[in-house]
This record gives structure tokens, sequence and C-alpha cells, in this order.
């Protein structure tokens, strides 16, 4: 096992010493400086000690043989066949990779009633659609799914597998790869390939002050899980290309400690502090009927419409769609002010919204030192155009 | 009656002689949000909103409204409660709020200097950056540092570290002519003659404009615990004060609040309070430099609200937890006024020993007059909130009720030996109950001053003590 | 019925740096405290046992002082409690961790339900929960918005999926993962606390696991190697537009269609 050990003797002043832990796992005991449980190996004492600090490194585990394990695997998510678009994103990023390391490009769909939308795969690049049907297996239920994800990896064998961080590939990955005993990096944002098949992943930590490049080199398959937007959709094929295969699991391999009562269709979600995306009206909205205008803008994003404490006060919209330091607090993906000034309590309430789009036809409101994009137009003119490209759904010059 | 000048378009012209006319709004240019404060009914517009950047600017302008009779109403966020920065004389709305910098942190004697402009939550932050605090902590985080020193604004802390007042240590003024004058300075003692400083403090901009102010810090607290302390009634929570603060623990802040109010705030933020498990509770915030030192003051106070009947006291060690409780008391306000069509406030100040008087005084009323009355404050320094709400009552009957009902608080509270605001100031709403809490000597001194200091009476008219 | 809810200690603010030169992590402060997301699981355990009756023990791994997190969740009324630390579990990763979890969990005693937060504030993997299921073989249902009901040694959820709202019925032992929000979590109790200052916690070292390979604990037991950390890229955006309404709207657009919020 790897190990630290501490050279006393080396140790000038100990409590200058023990602040180079950026765990706190150094503590001065008995006038010996030991190192704690808090200990995560980073070996920065090793860097910074000055020969204190001396590593011992594991002996040599066997290699495993690399060349057994070929292809870039997809789980494909979806719902009663309706794929997820996460999916095809990541046959367009294991198309990439694939193409790098000159191998093929798997995708695993299982569910109940699915091979018909099978083909769809082919036209994203997928090489092989092993596909899995069974009535156990028409619910998500994490035992049955994860011995199906088992018996594929046996079969194929594939060097690196790319999940959707939904709801279902986040408890999935997980499960498969405590299953192999091997690595699995969630949410990457950035994904590339040795030729070694070994696979980079860069992933944000510390809720995204700092990046983190991790590989997994000695343990197969290699486990990944990215989020829905953060690869590209590929295009579309005109023609398909790979082929169907079929993966027949054991009716014991589909028993279950989970029962599903029953499946509801969520309902829209109406509150502002949950929305990933919101339109906000401010004064510069003139009359109440104006926020239809708004409502369909938010439709269109998926999104929800919130207010400026000023047209909550004159009744037009309900309290709890008022965001600032005296209403809400929000943080969407997306948030759009509409005639908004931008006062000092509303943008406490909003200023750690990804991303900042602010439309005011005054090109010195307050609400521009905060946007990152300063918008400097009518509104009602402006939103209406913008609500005709949409649905036009026209190509981007 | 005095009368002021309208403004015209030659006056426009005049002062944007000297004013950039970017910065003034004139006509149909002066938002709807100038004609009122946070609660007044009734609409008074400007002719002209200024928005100044400088002393020089402010000086020029006060010149040209003395030589002109034109009524001058100085007026920062516009969050006040009572009508003090509603123009009722129209004329000129002199907006502070562009003169917003920080001038000079001295750390040598512990003061910072601040245009007025600068809001309160941007001087909290900013200091709180160079590990001090300034320790006045109003509410309305979004008021101007010079609307806090014209109501001389109390807030939370108000029971370790007193109120705005007593962190004021110098001011940079513009008379009524126009004249600039300095008041008071960094020094910490002062015993100069009369203390003009402290005269403007709280004169809601009857006396002079604030154009600068020099603030004393305090060293900041490393660390801070609140304790929400359940008890099974109001009573016994406000009942259990007193000996709190004889302990000389002395919390930074003690509040108290209700289960209905909590509701509303859920309501209104969307979110549950942590706890639900008692009608009323105590709100208890400790400062100190470790959490040991903070857990050695909390434990006495322990001891002494399970003696009164506490249910427990539950623990705020962490940023999460203190905001789960802290955002809840913040929007309090908010949530009220949403809970209701309209509603009018009572802010008076009572010995600290009898807030438990008046609270009991304030469940009977409502049973009484027929109306909701919601309440929350700080039980710590005996300033209660009160909000008397309009529901479904129509126009006529609220307006009985209503007078009704201020008259009854207000001469409750001067049984009690207490004053007709604790922190929110006279203005215009509240001078008819100053004039009968106080003697009629009080405002023939009042209005001396007044005089002395404004003699043609341009600066906010008909406000604290005035006609 | 016996709870189990898994803790962390984490540290008490995310503003860590990068130094650029030697790609090492700068820590400001030196606070920690309970996993924001494990006051959820911990709540949720105590609103079952408050309903059906049982107990709830707490259990975290990690260096001694994460003992402070244990001793709070006896303050927020859990019963017993467990820490797992050894210096041989140091730079664990995901599944090193979750093996060292499962294997102290064995040694803790056998749990009907086993509860845990969404994720972890310092390591955002949401893994370790379902790995620890797996390790364990039992089932594990994550996302977990409502507790239904509890019923003759099962427990019916109410699981959220990207569409739908699942409600599911898992027999015990099972590990459940608890969204934000499911409850509001309760406040340390001063009474409590005084009451359990001085409870006996159990410690578990490398020497009670009963998988006795050190390959496979800490850094050598972790299949992920970080090759290097470095600051992200500031994506702090400021642009100024102007134009006739009909271009804006057309860069709106594109900028929509571009961060995919559109398609």
């Amino acid at each position: 096992m790897a190990k630290l050990i501490v050279h006393q003797e080396k140790i000038t002043n100990s409590q200058e010493f023990i602040q180079i832990c950026p765990f706190n796992a150094m503590q001065e005991k008995d006038n010996e400086v030991i190192i704690t449980a808090g200990c995560r190996m980073c070996r920065l004492c090793e860097k910074k000690g000055q020969g204190a600090v001396e590593y011992i490194a594991d002996e040599v585990q066997p290699q495993i043989d690399k060349s057994k394990w070929r292809g870039i695997a997809v789980y494909v998510d979806h719902v009663d066949g309706k794929i997820h678009p996460v999916t095809y994103e990541l046959l367009g990023k294991a198309r990439e990779l694939a193409a790098k390391i000159a191998q093929p490009v798997y995708a695993l769909f299982i569910g109940n009633d699915i091979e018909k939308e099978a083909d769809e795969l082919l036209h994203y690049g997928a090489d092989k659609v092993y596909v899995c049907e069974d009535s156990e297996l028409k619910y998500f239920k994490i035992e049955a799914y994860t011995n199906v994800f088992a018996k594929f990896i046996n079969e194929v064998q594939p060097s690196a597998i790319l999940v959707g961080a939904t709801p279902v590939g986040r408890q999935l990955a997980p499960r498969v790869a405590a299953r192999f005993a091997t690595g699995l990096t969630a949410d990457c944002t950035v994904l590339d390939i040795k030729e070694n098949t070994d696979l980079v992943q860069i992933r944000p930590a510390f809720g995204g002050n700092i990046m983190a490049q991790i590989q997994t080199p000695n343990t197969r398959p290699q486990m990944a899980t990215v989020r829905y937007k953060v690869m590209d959709a590929p295009q579309r094929l005109d023609s398909a290309v790979g082929t169907i295969e079929h993966l027949d699991v054991a009716a014991c391999d589909l028993v279950s400690h989970v029962d599903v009562l029953s499946v509801t269709k969520k309902a829209k979600e109406t509150t502002i502090d949950m929305a990933d995306v919101l339109v906000v009206a401010g004064r510069g909205i003139k009359k109440k009927q104006d926020l239809q205008m708004l409502e369909e803008l938010a439709g269109l994003l998926g999104g929800e419409v919130a207010s400026t404490r000023p047209l909550v006060e004159i009744g037009w919209l309900d309290p709890k769609k008022q965001v600032g330091l005296s209403g809400r607090t929000v943080r969407p993906k997306l948030i759009i002010t509409c005639g908004v000034s931008g006062s000092v309590q509303f943008v406490a309430g909003m200023n750690h919204a990804d991303m900042i789009l602010a439309i005011n036809n005054d090109s010195k409101a307050p609400i521009f030192k905060t946007a990152n994009y300063a918008i400097n137009g009518d509104v009602y003119e402006v939103v209406p155009q913008l609500i005709n490209k949409i649905k036009a759904g026209e190509a981007v010059l | 009656m005095n009368t002021y000048k309208r403004l015209d378009q030659d006056d426009l012209k005049n002062i944007t002689a000297f004013i950039n006319r970017d910065r003034i709004l004139w006509d149909n240019e002066i938002n709807e949000e100038y004609s009122h404060d946070e609660l007044s009914a009734k609409q008074h517009y400007p002719d002209m909103v200024v928005r100044a950047v400088s002393t020089e600017e402010i000086s020029k302008l006060m010149h040209y409204a003395s030589e002109n009779h034109i009524a001058v109403t100085p007026r920062g966020a516009g969050t006040g409660l009572v009508g003090a920065s509603v123009a009722i004389e129209h004329g000129i709305m002199l907006d502070t709020t562009l003169m917003n910098h920080f001038i000079e942190l001295d750390e040598q004697n512990l003061t910072l200097t601040v245009e007025p402009g600068v809001l309160l939550m941007e001087l909290a932050d900013y200091v709180e950056k160079h590990g001090y605090l300034y320790p006045p902590d109003p509410g309305e985080k979004s008021a101007t540092i010079g609307g806090n020193i014209s109501t001389n604004a109390g807030g939370m802390r108000a029971v370790k570290f007193g109120v705005t007042r007593d962190y004021v240590r110098g001011l940079e003024v513009v008379l009524a002519d126009g004249t600039i004058m300095t008041l008071g300075g960094k020094v910490v003692k002062n015993s100069s003659g009369y203390d003009l400083k402290d005269m403007i403090i709280g004169s809601e901009g009857t006396l002079a404009i604030i154009t600068k102010a020099v603030l004393k810090l305090l060293p900041l607290p490393k660390k801070s615990v609140s304790l929400l302390v359940p008890f099974p009634t109001l009573a016994e929570a406000i009942r259990a004060v007193p000996p709190i603060i004889k302990s000389k623990a002395v919390p930074t802040a003690i509040e108290f609040m209700e289960r209905e109010v909590i509701m509303d705030a859920e309501e209104y933020l969307g979110r549950k309070f942590p706890d639900n498990q008692a009608d009323a509770y105590l709100l208890l915030k400790f400062d100190g430099n470790s959490m040991e030192e903070i857990a050695s003051y909390y434990d006495k106070v322990a001891q002494i609200c399970l003696q009164q009947g506490a249910i427990d006291l539950l623990i705020a060690d962490t940023d999460e937890r203190a905001e789960s409780i802290w955002k809840a008391r913040g929007a309090f306000l908010e949530a009220i006024k949403s809970s209701t069509t309209m509603m009018d406030e009572v802010d008076v100040v009572v010995p600290r020993s009898l807030v438990h008087n008046f609270v009991e005084y304030i469940h009977q009323l409502q049973s009484e007059m027929q109306i909701r009355i919601k309440c929350f404050g700080h039980a710590g320094d005996g300033n209660l909130h009160a909000y008397i709400l309009k529901d479904q009552l129509s126009d006529e009957q609220w307006d009985k009720i209503l007078n009704l009902t201020m008259d009854k608080l207000y001469s409750k509270a001067r049984s009690l030996n207490g004053n007709v605001s604790g922190e929110h100031g006279i203005g215009y709403a509240k001078k008819e109950y100053l004039r009968n809490s106080v003697s009629d000597k009080a405002v023939v001194l009042m209005q001396g001053i007044k005089k002395v200091f404004d003699p043609l009476d341009i600066l906010n008219p008909h406000k604290v003590c005035q006609e | 019925m016996k709870i189990l809810v898994c803790i962390k200690q984490v540290p008490g603010t995310n503003k860590v740096e990068v130094d650029e030169k030697t790609g090492v992590l700068k820590r400001n402060g030196t606070d920690s405290k309970m996993n924001p997301y494990d006051l959820y699981a911990l709540e949720t355990a105590l609103r079952i046992k408050e309903k059906y009756g049982g107990s709830v023990s707490v259990i975290s791994m990690g260096p001694p002082q994460a003992k402070a997190v244990l001793y709070e969740a006896f303050a927020m009324g859990a019963d017993e409690g467990a820490l797992i630390t050894d210096r041989k579990f140091g730079g664990a990763d995901v599944l090193a961790t979750s093996r060292t979890l499962s294997q102290g969990i064995k040694k803790f005693g056998e749990f009907d339900i086993i509860l845990c937060g969404l994720q972890t504030t310092d390591g955002d993997t949401a893994q370790v929960g379902p790995e620890v299921a797996e390790m364990l073989n039992i089932p594990s249902i994550c996302n977990i918005e409502k507790i239904e009901q509890v019923q003759d040694n099962t427990i019916i959820v109410d699981m959220d999926m990207p569409e739908d709202i699942e409600r599911v019925r898992v027999e015990f032992p099972c590990l459940l993962t608890v969204k934000k929000d499911i409850f509001q979590p309760r406040l340390p109790s001063y009474i409590k606390q005084q009451q359990t200052q001085k409870k006996d916690i159990d410690i578990f070292t490398f020497s009670d696991m009963e998988d006795q390979n050190e390959k496979k604990y800490g850094l050598s037991g972790s299949p992920t190697h970080v090759e290097r950390i470095f600051p992200p890229t500031s994506d702090k955006i400021q642009q100024h537009w102007q134009g006739t309404a009909q271009e804006i709207s057309g860069q709106i657009y594109g900028l929509l269609r571009e961060k995919k919020f559109i398609r």
C-alpha cells in the first residue's frame, strides 16, 4: 500500500510544516508530526516539505491487458422508448473518440418494446446497437438493469462507457462501476482519449471552483457520466450504417426487490426557484397584458416568468414571482431581464445565474453592469421578433 | 401658510446650467416610484428630480431653491415607511443614490467615510471584506446610509451595539441656503459646544442635507451563532427577555416572532421554516471569535430560557442554518404585506421590561377592534413593529378602525413611557402622534430649531414637527 | 426498524483555489461542517423514526475530527454513531470510499434502510450511495422526493424521474438517496446536545474490516487517478449589443441556439 513517511529530524518548524497540508491532515502529537486519517494523499507535503516527507509507492500492480477491451459504448437513456437527446450527444462524442483509436461505437438499449426505436441510433453513428427487451424491463428497476448492463460488458468488453448524467444514468452507472470495481467519473465536461485507450476525463470539483483531469489507467471498462447539453449534438446521418444485436438475459437476472406502483406525469414546474430559465418583467413593461409576450417567450424556452418588486406591488404578478433581496433568490441557467433597470435589491437575488441576458432601452441601466449580454433595445420590438424566430426555427446565419 | 414656487421651464433651464440635464428628471420622465415611499397610500409627484453627484452641486441647488423659494425633498432609496421622502409640496426631489462612493477607510482611526447614497448592504459587504463591522443593522438592507442617518435607524443589533447615532462621528452637510458645513469629525470625544451633528441625525431631511458621513467601525467578530428558542406562548417568550438582559450575556440581537407571521413568510418565500413545534419564538444571536467562546455565552442564556418555559433551544451554527431563519425574518414585512390588501404600521418603542405588556395589549386589541394586527420585532430593545391589516374592509371602515386602533396603540405606548417611533421616524404619517406624545414645549423647541436651520422652511416641508 | 444515515464532514466553504504554477489546492479557512445534503437524509430518517418507530444510526468516514458531525447528528436526534477512520483509507476515490463505507456498515450492524444525501458539496459525484448499495448487494433508489409509507418490511417512495414521478415499493434492506428539500432539516437541539455530548461512538479502523486486502483501500484501491487540477477558465462574458431589433433578436436567437436553450 502506498504511504507517506514523516522524517521528524528534517522538520525545522513543526507549526509551519503542519500548515502545508490543505486538508489539515497533519497534527503535532507528543512532539512528533503525524499524518491523520484526513490525508487525501495529495502529496503536497512531499513536494513542499523539503525532504521531511517521503512517499513510498505501491508495489507495481500487474497491468491489465487493455487490448482485450475494445470500443466506446453509450448507454441509451430513454422513457418508454423515447430516446433522451443526451444519448445522441454521447454517440457523437463516442464517434469522435472511437475514430481516434480506430475502434467501434456501441449502444446499449434496455427496456420493453423498444426495438422499433433502435434504428434511429444507427443514424447517429452506432456500429452496433445491443437491444435487451423484456416486460420485466418496462420500468427502470435498478437491480435488473444493472444485471443486463453487466451482461453487456462481459460479452462486449468495451474499453469505455459513456452514460448520460440523468436521474437514471446517475444511479445506474455507479452500480455497474462498483460491480466491475472500476473507475467512474461524474459529470465530465471534456472527454478525450489517448492512443493506449486511456480516457482523459475533465470535470469540475468543489462547486466548479476547480477543474480536475482524471484517468482510469489500470481498470476496464472506463466509465464516465456527462450531463445533458454539455457535448454537441451531432448531425443525423441519412443512412443507417450499423447493425442491431440482441442481448438475452436469464430470467433470474431480472428479479427485483423494487415494484413500480404508479407513474405520474410531472406537473409543470411553476416555482421560479427551480426553473432553469427565467424571463423577468421589469418596469419597462407598460401594461399587464404585455406580460403575455414574456409568458410566450418563457414557454418557448421551457421557463417561467418572474418579476421585479414594482410590478408585484402594483399587483400584476404574484409576490411568489418576485426576485430580489426581499423576494426569492434564484439561480437559473439563463435569465432574460426585460425592461429591468437592475436595482441592487433585485440584482442580489439573481446575480448567481449562469447566464444573464438583459434587454433594456436605457444604455445606462445598472443591470448592464451585471449582465453577460447587455442588449440595448426595445423590449417591445426585440421580444416579439425573437419569439417569431424561435417559432420559425430559423437557421442561424 | 407658506406657498412654494412650482417649477417651470425657466427653472429647468436655470438648473440645467449647473446640473447635467441627463441627471434631471422632468415632467413625464419622473417614474412613479418617486411619488411615494414604501408604505404611503397617496401619491405626490415632485416637479423635478435631481440626481446629484457632488456636494457642490447640492450647494448650488439649495442656493437656487432658497433664492426662489422652492421646496426640496431629499430622498435616498425611498424605502421609508412614514412618508418622510415624499414631495408633498412638489418642487425638487433631491435623489442622492448616485452619490454612492466609499471615500476613505481609515484603519488608524477605525472610521469609514462615505457618500450618502451608499446602500447599507454595500456598506456591510465593504467593511466585512476588510475585517470590520458597521453595527447598525436595520432590516431594509437596500436603504441608503443617508436615509439611515436621517431616521437614526436602529435594527436588530441595537441590543448590544446601539443605533445609527452611536456610529456617526462626523457629517458634511449642505444647509438650506447652500452653505457647506462639516460637523464633528474623526475625533472620538467632542465637548465643543452644542452638538449640531446629533441634531441632524434623525431630522429626516428637515434641517440640512447630508452629503458625507464619517462612520465608526468595530472589529468584525469572526463567528456567530443564532439560537431559535421555541416557547409555548408569546407571553412566556417575551417575559424571558428581561432575565436574559439582566444576565449580562449580551446577545447582539433578541427578536420575537409568532407562528402566524412565520407561516406568512413560508408562503411568501416558498420555503419551510426549520421548526414548527411552537406558537412563539425568541431568536437570539451571539457574536464572538470562536465557537467555544460563543457557546460559553449562550450556556447561561439557555438555562434562563429553559427556566422561563422554553421548550428547547435550537442552534443555528452554520450559514445554511442561520439563513433558513434569518431569510424568513428578513421577509416578514413583505410577507405580511402580501397577505393583505393594504396595511399601516406602528413602530413604537417601550422600555424593554414592558414589551410583554404591549404585545399582550396588541393581542387583546385585535379581538376588541375586530381587525388583524401582525406583530414582530426587537424584543431586546423594546422596539415593536405592528402592522394593522385592511383585508376586506371598505375604505371607509378601514379609515375609521385604523385611526381608532392607532390612537389606542399610541396611547398604550405613552402609558408605558414609550415613544412614537423606534427607528422608522415621524415623517408625514406620524406627526399627529408625535404631537400627542411629547409636551407642547418640546414641539415649540423643535420648531424653533427648524426655524434656525431653515428660516424659509424649504427643506422637506410638513415633516416631523412642522404644521 | 433500523435506519442508518451516511454522513460526511466537508469543508465549511467551497472557496478553493488552485495555485497555477504548482497545480496545488489552496484552501481558505479550516472550518468544516456536515455535508448540507446529508442534513436532508438525516431529517428523512428522523421523520420515518418519529412516524413508525425504530432507531436512527449515523456513520461517517474521515479523520478523527469528523466525530463532530456524529455529535451534531446526535443533537438532531440520532441514536448511535460510528466513525470509520484510518490513515490507510487516505486518498480514496469513489470506489475505494464506497468499499470502505460498505465494510464499515457491515461491521456496524444490520439495517433496514440506509439513507444518503444526494451528493456531497466537495466531491459532487452523487455516486457513493449506489456503489455502497451494490457492494452490500441491496436495492437502491435515488432521487427520492417523498416518503409515502412504510409497510411490512417495505417502504413506498416517490422517485423523481425526468418526466415522471415514479411511486415504487422497495423491500428492506435497501439504500435510498433523497433529494434536497425533501424536508426542511431541523436545527440541532441544545437539550439533546447536552444529553449526548459524552456519548460513546464506535471507531472502526482497517483491522475491523472484513476484507483485509490492503490494496482495496485508500489510494491503492482507487481506480481513478487525478492527473492534475487547474482553475476553470473564467466564463464571465460581458458583451454589449446594439442595433436594430431585427439584428439584436437574431443575435439573441443565435446565442440561445449555441447555448442549447433552443434546438
